[in-house]
């Protein structure tokens, strides 16, 4: 028998054996509270989330204290009373020996909708927003990373600033958690639109998705970390690298500052919040065995990952191009920090934002659309996806030449089914179909064409900021409650994919069609008789 | 003589012919007209003729055919009409030689149906050019090789194929057992409604010249007036109305149309797609009349509203008054509606409601699927069920076309126009429906785009009438006969 390798003492060893605690301690904490009669995945889910964001209170009001600002009671108040709810939800829960798929998607949108609630609470409780609908986009804003807000952060207290960096932080680690845990068991068939090529190269790195997720965890939380120290390093204070690593690494984009990183006014800082955008849009999977075998070649090798670089060079490139100066270093960065926080989904703004031409702007409309790599924690419709999508046409023109040619659609090593296939442009086409209406309801709802067309795809993909009049993010400030409604419908869409949206919303809608059907079958029998 | 046998040259030939027949019968009125120009006409249509002969009988068709040698061949006559449906306006001096490429866009934009013009001053412009202006519009409405095919006796390639790459809609609807017959039977219904709309507009007050130039380019859903304000300078309600019946008809499929004119309106109700073309015009207007409430006093506003849902929503491009002082939504609305268009098999443009209905049903499937994975769910449109590998093409149609208005746009927009008036320049030359939004708006001329900008117009003009696939294709078939007849030599 080989004697087993002593096990190294280094600092990532470490970080992967803690996040691998914390993710079983806080996951056989939940089992072993769900002794309910009921069951119910759904209830288990929000009563999960509940338990798990409570903390979170304690820790800002923590924070708040700490600091002096006004919100710490209400925080904790609020803290005590989610995780109370909580637990009563999980003891009478339990969660479900079988599960159709419906079921599955019911619950990741009813855990999804637990964080929206707690969030919404906690902001009104602590008087950051007073009215309803604008608490609700505060908080679908927080949790879906989106940087797109009516509040001026330097008047918040830390409390909340760090309440509402730690929301995105944590709505991305989610976004892992169900990467590993959910997407496997929904097949091609379920969120996962890109043909399982994310959740199979998420699932290859350990045999168990319990010990896959705290690989991906403890890159997750190295890599926030490591962006702390470097913000600090270019200059930061030490508070606000904190809470920009927590936004950075999660494409959220939240800022402490109301004119986001660009008012920091620092080439450095804004050169790590490039490349901290820049990982957040990347494939975690990937990231993890490049950094395990200090393999850069693997990026290479990634066919996403060369599109992916390979847009932001297009669009800087272009952006240069257009605009009326001879490019400076300055210009160059700006114009690569537009590109990334598009791309990445993250939304911060640099401080040369104000000169995008025409051009560019439509460029990073397009980015905004297509987001970060598969299997990273950015928004957006996925590179990969569009790289499917281009195949696609290019197979239906060859079709049209030879009628009976057979394509198999080609993605680096992994090939396209087709049942994926039409999953991603289901998905695409519903997008666009949630799209539009909602552009119409933003322009009717105070905005212009260009700010209401804009605002709704930054809002689908989660980036924040928008074009047009309200540029770049007066736009939520211009809505009414409708609007408000709609973006954070919109957000939520984005987030987790407008399939589950649309099937758990249509828990009510299929039995009503059935009723329909059935009803005009009965009619068409009449009219034979 | 030995005769080359190219099919794109003698297809090309044959359309020529018809343009110069087009201009023969301009340099007439212009002679009735006394407005000067007949001379310049008459000149180009001998120009045309004469290449159209030798093109026409020069060549023979390839013994060899199949779709993307259809497809070269329709896209191929169009670039061919394109440019000599420049040349009466370069002659006339309308349009200084220097400019050519604005005479070219002129012509694309009447061929294509499209309607945006580059003209500003309509009074100097002499009759004759202007009837020439419409009756373009009125051949590239139902497609020139549909006229080719059912006028001259050997073109000598399988029609059908050839038809459908040229009529809107994914597949083309055979009217009779001969492809011939079937093209006979369009142009026939083609030409009786526009000697309708004309006798309407007749009556309705308008001028005789005035009635076939607008009932041309009404029964082609093109949009060209001969007026600089457009259907406003008549202020009419008599017209608006017999404009609106007209667009209306005309944006509906045309084998519908003679269905039901040979058995029975019944023809109507087994088309789901006319259903979804109504609903789509009268939520559009709906829309409108709310959205415009506060701001136009009740007439006014159900006028020009419903104008607009019908002139957009079949891709006509008529003006009545200048939207762009609406309210947002109401612009956003009509973006919509240029997008979609009229139906498949009218001489609308747009991407057609039967695609937009593939599409619905196709992502509804995808969602009826995530919750029953192993189902097994038809496209059921109406009564009829879609194959696969249809559907699998229009969505293809789709995805291409939302990716040209997306480079369209932002090519526009990279060479310094604002994004809003780029994207819906591009949706509306794409769509061929004429003006657009921002400062290109009905009432402006497209001289706000840059000389670049219009180029990149036309192209998507072009690529818009013809639907895309065979503007793509045919210059991959071209390569493709060109080493063929390569290596037939080596």
């Amino acid at each position: 028998m080989t004697p087993r390798p002593p096990v190294r003492a280094s600092a990532p060893a470490l970080l992967h054996r803690l996040t691998a605690k914390v993710l079983a301690g806080s996951g056989s904490f939940i089992e072993r509270l769900c002794k309910g009669k009921i069951e119910s995945a759904s209830g288990v889910t929000v009563g999960a989330v509940w338990v798990l964001t409570a903390p979170v209170f304690f820790l800002c009001s923590a924070v708040d204290f700490l600091d002096g600002g006004p919100d710490y009671f209400p925080l904790l108040v609020c803290g005590v009373i989610v995780e109370i709810a909580g637990l009563v939800v999980v003891r009478f829960g339990r969660f479900p020996s079988t599960l159709p798929i419906s079921r599955l998607f019911t619950a990741v949108v009813s855990g999804a909708l637990a964080a929206l609630s707690a969030v919404t609470f906690a902001h009104l409780a602590t008087g950051t927003s007073i009215a309803v609908d604008v608490a609700l986009v505060e908080a679908a804003a927080t949790i879906t990373g989106t940087n797109a807000t009516t509040i001026d952060a330097e008047a918040l207290s830390l409390g909340m600033i760090s309440f509402r960096a730690i929301g995105q932080w944590l709505s991305a680690a989610a976004i892992i958690v169900v990467l590993v845990r959910v997407l496997p068991h929904l097949g091609v068939g379920g969120l996962d639109a890109d043909g399982g090529v994310a959740t199979r190269s998420a699932r290859r790195l350990a045999p168990r998705s319990g010990s896959t997720m705290a690989r991906l965890m403890s890159v997750y939380v190295g890599l926030t970390g490591l962006f702390a120290m470097a913000y600090l390093l270019a200059g930061m204070p030490w508070v606000d690298s904190v809470i920009h690593a927590l936004t950075t690494l999660s494409s959220g984009g939240f800022s402490t500052r109301s004119g986001s990183i660009g008012s920091f006014q620092s080439g450095a800082i804004e050169w790590v919040a490039i490349l901290g955008m820049l990982v957040a849009g990347t494939s975690l999977p990937l990231m993890f065995r490049a950094m395990r075998r200090a393999d850069l070649h693997r990026f290479v090798r990634s066919v996403e990952f060369r599109a992916y670089l390979g847009m932001i060079l297009v669009v800087v490139v272009a952006i240069l191009a257009w605009s009326d100066e001879w490019p400076t270093v300055a210009s160059i960065r700006h114009a690569i920090f537009a590109t990334t926080s598009a791309i990445s989904t993250t939304g911060y703004l640099s401080s040369g934002l104000g000169t995008v031409p025409f051009g560019g702007e439509a460029l990073l409309l397009v980015l905004m659309v297509v987001g970060g790599m598969s299997a990273s924690v950015a928004g957006g419709f996925k590179v990969m996806r569009f790289m499917v999508l281009g195949q696609y046409i290019r197979r239906e023109l060859t079709k049209s030449i030879h009628r009976s040619a057979v394509g198999k659609i080609h993605l680096g090593r992994s090939s396209i089914g087709e049942t994926a296939l039409a999953r991603i442009i289901g998905e695409l086409f519903l997008a666009t179909m949630i799209l539009v209406p909602v552009v119409l309801l933003f322009a009717a709802d105070g905005l212009g064409v260009e700010g209401a067309f804009t605002f709704a795809v930054s809002s689908l993909s989660n980036v924040g900021f928008a074009f047009g009049d309200a540029w770049p993010l007066g736009h939520l400030n211009s809505l009414g409650a409708l609007g408000h409604l709609a973006a954070t419908f919109l957000m939520l869409v984005g987030r987790i994919s407008i399939t589950p949206v649309l099937v758990a919303m249509g828990g009510i809608g299929e039995p009503t069609q059935r009723t329909i059907r059935r009803w005009r079958l009965t009619k068409r029998d009449e009219i034979v008789r | 003589m030995r005769k080359v046998a190219v099919t794109p040259v003698r297809v090309s030939g044959a359309a020529l012919l018809a343009i110069a027949g087009a201009m023969l019968i301009s340099s007439v009125v212009a002679v009735v007209d006394g407005g000067g120009a007949g001379f310049d006409l008459l000149v180009s249509a001998l120009i045309t003729a004469s290449i159209g002969c030798a093109l026409f009988y020069g060549s023979t068709v390839s013994p060899t055919a199949d779709s993307a040698l259809a497809f070269a061949s329709v896209a191929w006559s169009w670039v061919a009409v394109s440019v000599a449906g420049a040349l009466p306006f370069l002659l006339t001096g309308v349009i200084p030689w220097v400019r050519f490429d604005d005479a070219l866009f002129e012509s694309i934009s009447g061929f294509t149906c499209t309607g945006s013009t580059i003209l500003s001053d309509f009074t100097s412009v002499p009759q004759g050019l202007l009837f020439f202006r419409s009756m373009i519009q009125w051949f590239g409405g139902m497609g020139l090789i549909v006229l080719a095919v059912a006028v001259l006796p050997a073109l000598g390639i399988g029609g059908l194929e050839l038809i459908a790459s040229e009529s809107p809609g994914p597949t083309a609807d055979r009217l009779s057992l001969k492809v011939r017959d079937t093209a006979r039977r369009l142009w026939l219904l083609y030409g009786l409604l526009t000697g309708l709309i004309s006798v309407a507009l007749l009556f309705a007050g308008m001028s005789i010249f005035d009635a076939v130039t607008h009932a041309f380019t009404t029964v082609a859903t093109g949009g060209y007036s001969t007026y600089g304000d457009s259907i406003a300078h008549f202020d009419s309600f008599l017209v608006e109305a017999v404009l609106i019946a007209g667009m209306l008809y005309c944006g509906a499929s045309f084998s519908t149309h003679w269905h039901a004119a040979t058995a029975g309106l019944g023809a109507y109700r087994r088309v789901s797609e006319i259903r979804w073309y109504l609903w789509m015009i009268f939520s559009a207007f709906v829309l409108l009349v709310l959205v415009n409430a506060g701001e136009l006093d009740w007439v006014e506003n159900l006028r020009e509203s419903v104008f607009y849902a019908v002139s957009l929503g079949t891709s006509t491009g008529f003006g009545t008054s200048d939207y762009i002082a609406w309210m947002p939504s109401a612009q956003v609305a009509l973006l919509v509606l240029m997008l979609v268009g009229g139906m498949s098999g009218s001489t609308a443009g747009g991407m057609k409601v039967l695609r937009l209905q593939v599409v619905f049903r196709y992502a509804f499937r995808e969602l009826l699927r995530a919750r029953h994975p192993k189902a097994v769910i038809p496209i059921r449109m109406g009564r009829t069920t879609i194959e696969e590998q249809v559907a699998a093409k229009v969505v293809g149609f789709v995805l291409l076309y939302l990716g040209l208005v997306v480079i369209g746009g932002i090519t526009l927009a990279g060479l310094g126009v604002d994004p809003v008036t780029a994207f819906s320049g591009s949706v509306s030359a794409l769509g061929n429906a004429g003006p657009a939004l921002g400062e290109a708006g009905p009432t402006s001329n497209f001289l706000v785009f840059p000389r670049i900008g219009r180029v990149v117009l036309m192209s998507l003009m072009l690529f818009g009438r013809l639907e895309v696939f065979p503007a793509m294709l045919m210059l991959v078939a071209s390569f493709r006969g060109l080493s063929q007849i390569r290596r037939r030599r080596g």
